[in-house]
């Protein structure tokens, strides 16, 4: 699996305002752990309710194939512009 | 033939070194080879390998006007399209259903549930040899590459 993109790099701007934003994700990553580790009873417990209905197998695959998806977006880039505006969005 | 294996049945025939000296040496020396040869190998096939899509909508360089064109730069990490298409196996069969019925409406006859991952492989393997370059009759410049 590849490695988490580290920084999201967001840039706007139109003919009134401009927004540029460097979204540190190596500092997020921590935080949505801790968030995970708190809540993971409560995760395990929903998933145990849920499994014999096959949606608890369900979310625990939607949650792995959402971090895999996560990790795949290093390198994104999007960058669309015209005389009066612009949007650029990289994944680093 | 290598250089190392004739020097290796020179000796053997100047008597230097013994059969089964030889018999090794050519062994050793005919393993190193192909070691290098996979190596090369890998490393060839990682290069033609593309990592990323990308798709420009450019002005093209004759054409008037060309600020009031609007510029696309996007480059999508092939891994990215991978693990999209992987998602589709967690689409509920009723879902996927629906999304075979709405592609047989619009004439394209395919089931999504026959894509596998080796299918998903191939198709990303052969992006590398694909490129799209067109020209719009607005003088946009749409190229769509792997690299």
């Amino acid at each position: 699996m590849n490695r988490p993109p580290m920084l999201m790099h967001l840039r706007f701007h139109n003919d009134n305002r401009k927004f540029g934003l460097w979204l540190p994700l190596f500092i997020l990553i921590p935080l949505v752990l801790v968030v995970l580790i708190i809540l993971s009873p409560l995760i395990l417990i929903a998933v145990l309710i849920l499994w014999p209905s096959g949606w608890g197998k369900l979310a625990m695959c939607v949650l792995k194939a959402a971090w895999g998806l996560f990790c795949s977006m290093r390198g994104l880039e999007v960058d669309v512009q015209n005389r009066n505006e612009m949007v650029y969005i990289s994944v680093v | 033939m290598t250089e190392n294996q004739k020097k290796i049945l020179e000796m053997l025939s100047q008597n230097k070194i013994s059969t089964e000296d030889a018999y090794q040496l050519l062994n050793l020396v005919e393993s190193g080879e192909s070691r290098q040869e996979s190596t090369a190998k890998a490393e060839a096939e990682a290069k033609a390998k593309p990592k990323y899509l990308r798709v420009t909508v450019l002005p093209s360089p004759g054409s008037e006007h060309s600020s009031d064109f609007d510029r696309v730069n996007v480059r999508v990490p092939l891994s990215l399209i991978r693990a999209g298409i992987k998602l589709t196996s967690l689409i509920p069969s009723d879902a996927m259903d629906k999304v075979n019925e709405a592609l047989t409406d619009k004439g394209i006859n395919f089931d999504v549930r026959n894509v596998k991952p080796e299918d998903i492989e191939e198709l990303i393997g052969a992006l590398a040899d694909m490129e799209v370059d067109v020209i719009t009759g607005r003088g946009e410049n749409v190229k769509v590459f792997a690299e």
